[in-house]
């Protein structure tokens, strides 16, 4: 394959995986929670996606707010109705806590739509752009614009508006931000459910690009976190580098003789140990308030 | 704590900290009580409450050995599972090569030990969500290595083993309810011994206890192992007793989440708080199980959720907080203010 080919099919990869990871680093920066549902969300996006396509006939991609949405709902109720009573548990209270959702979500999507494999087959999914001996497919470079544009607009939200510093000022200390006059149940539910959103947006380019059925979401799991940890938490564009550094990671590897491919979980706990132990506060070095 | 003042000097009889000292043997002894009335299941029941009562032993051995790391030193340990894989994949190909099972077992205990080791040095120097996803990716990682090199040689990692011989399940069931045994004692021992203090100052404070002089990072090493090792065996029992097993199942980070969901449940870091969660869960689940519900998955998701909400300190300390005793001259009216503060205490504890 060409080195361009190889390029461009990293530079797409690692922005989705940058918006798969977005609300993950969002949700971990601000309130020290590691959501292991984030999968689910991702998959009830991707369902969410599947269901109006094949239903109202709208494109995953325009259908992208109602998914964010609906996901933003559930993300926000989750968060309001449970997490929050266990928020001063010990961290593990959290993390078990939203496993036990993950199975939940995964057990109630394969109830209702089956554990088919599923996909959604656009008129222009084959089309792309060609450059030379380089193939740049439609589907994928509008997934990694949408993901440039969520992380723009997840940074803007958060350093320029009111809600956004309520924010980032509870991440930093929840009991000053309390002291200044901001609602931290209210601010962590909304945190959450802009995180579990972009799950959901996330989910409906999963949709839009590759065939899924309810137990995928598994695969992003161990692979978020990774990018998280080596973009820095809570940092939009950490996530982003984060992800693309991944992408490189995980296309490289493969190529390494002796190894061969197969091994995804693998090279995010490889990667995932690496850093936390060579740069634990990411490659960028920074947590997101510093 | 008025009330508490109160009491102190008009307590008579044993003193409360006579009473915590001697909690330990009232704990091992109704522990040995519940083991030895499960030990009469193959003289009462038929072979299918054998069969679920050999499950539900081998879930009070991941539970009480996820306590080891979980409970005392309050570490998260979310990848056990992996330990529960290797042994069975150990036993698994030691039986394929024609070894005594014994040996295998030997064996699948000396390989998790060894590997809990290594895997400890560099995991155990991170700490909080680091270690828990650290441990969670090691389950994962190592499930995505078995079924790509096809340890299992079925495809898929998938391993089949010879059938053990029809009258070997009931020995199979004293295997578990030996190791359980083995377990709970290992438990009281913790609690009473240097080793156990340690651990359980690591989980109060580690930097005080790094301070004290306690080399906390060693006692950990030596937690990790302490709990691999039962696990491990747990494993190489249930892959004989299996006879068939693939990675996604003894691998499965599900089961991560079950143990340390049945510790919560009973109570994490006390003697009979796994034993009795595991019991009380898993009988439950298999009541279910076999009145047609077939959901598994939702009915863990939905207990986890009401155990860390409304229980995160367990039944055990629950039980624990009910019986003591209210102070001497208190009206009915402030036992009803203190049962109400009790579980006001207990429940939604942690929330903002």
């Amino acid at each position: 394959m060409a080195f361009g080919q190889i390029l461009v099919n990293w530079l797409l990869l690692g922005s989705l995986y940058g918006a798969v990871a977005l609300g993950v680093s969002l949700v971990w920066g601000i309130m020290n929670i590691v959501n292991l549902a984030h999968g689910a969300f991702v998959i009830l996006g991707a369902y969410a996606a599947f269901w109006m396509y094949t239903q109202l006939h709208i494109d995953p991609y325009i259908s992208i707010p109602l998914t964010m949405a609906f996901l933003f709902i559930i993300g926000w109720i989750v968060q309001y109705t449970l997490i929050n009573r266990v928020i001063r548990a010990p961290f593990l209270v959290t993390f078990l806590l939203t496993f036990g959702l993950d199975l939940l979500i995964i057990d109630l999507v394969q109830q209702i739509f089956t554990s088919d494999l599923r996909s959604v087959n656009t008129i222009y999914a084959g089309s792309g752009l060609d450059i030379g001996s380089t193939h740049i497919a439609f589907d994928r470079l509008i997934a990694a614009a949408i993901a440039i544009v969520l992380t723009a607009a997840l940074n803007y939200f958060l350093t320029h508006t009111r809600e956004g510093n309520a924010i980032l000022a509870t991440g930093m200390d929840r009991d000053a931000a309390r002291l200044m006059g901001i609602n931290i149940r209210n601010t962590y539910a909304l945190t959450f459910a802009i995180g579990a959103a972009l799950a959901g947006a996330a989910g409906a380019m999963l949709a839009e690009l590759y065939p899924f059925n309810p137990s995928n979401g598994d695969a992003f799991k161990l692979r978020a976190f990774a990018i998280v940890i080596l973009g820095g938490l809570g940092s939009p564009w950490g996530a982003l580098a984060g992800g693309l550094v991944f992408g490189l990671v995980e296309t490289v590897v493969p190529l390494i003789p002796g190894v061969g491919p197969g091994y995804d979980d693998a090279i995010a706990f490889a990667v995932l140990v690496a850093v936390l132990i060579f740069r634990p506060d990411g490659l960028l070095g920074k947590p997101f308030y510093r | 704590m008025i009330l508490r003042t109160k009491t102190a000097p008009t307590a008579k009889a044993p003193s409360l900290k006579q009473r915590e000292e001697r909690g330990w043997l009232w704990s091992l002894l109704l522990g040995l009580g519940i083991l030895g009335l499960i030990a009469t299941i193959p003289w009462f029941g038929d072979s299918s409450a054998l069969h679920t009562w050999t499950l539900i032993l081998m879930f009070v051995i991941l539970a009480q050995s996820w306590n080891f790391i979980g409970g005392f030193t309050g570490y998260s340990a979310f990848g056990n599972v992996a330990f529960f894989g290797i042994g069975a994949y150990t036993t698994g190909l030691m039986l394929l090569s024609h070894q005594p099972f014994w040996l295998g077992l030997i064996a699948d205990a000396l390989v998790a030990a060894l590997f809990a080791f290594l895997l400890g040095l560099p995991v155990l120097r991170l700490r909080g969500h680091y270690f828990a996803i650290a441990t969670l990716g090691i389950a994962e990682a190592l499930r995505e290595f078995v079924a790509v090199r096809d340890i299992g040689g079925g495809g898929g990692g998938l391993m089949s083993l010879p059938l053990p011989s029809l009258d070997a399940y009931v020995g199979f069931f004293y295997a578990f309810l030996g190791l359980s045994l083995l377990c709970l004692l290992i438990t009281v021992f913790l609690t009473r011994s240097r080793f156990g203090y340690a651990l359980i100052a690591i989980r109060e404070n580690e930097q005080a206890a790094e301070a004290l002089g306690v080399p906390t990072y060693w006692y950990k090493v030596g937690s990790f192992v302490l709990s691999a090792v039962p696990t491990a065996l747990a494993g190489g029992l249930y892959a004989y007793w299996a006879t068939g097993f693939d990675p996604d199942t003894v691998f499965n980070v599900g089961i991560s989440a079950e143990m340390v969901l049945l510790t919560y449940l009973g109570g994490s870091g006390t003697i009979l708080g796994p034993l009795l969660g595991a019991i009380a869960f898993e009988y439950a689940s298999f009541q279910l199980q076999t009145s047609g519900f077939s959901l598994h998955n939702t009915l863990l998701g939905l207990s986890i959720a009401i155990v860390t909400i409304f229980l995160p300190q367990g039944c055990v300390r629950l039980i624990q907080e009910f019986v003591r005793k209210p102070a001497p001259q208190s009206t009915s009216a402030h036992r009803l203010i203190e049962g109400v503060r009790r579980v006001r205490r207990f429940i939604a504890a942690n929330g903002i």
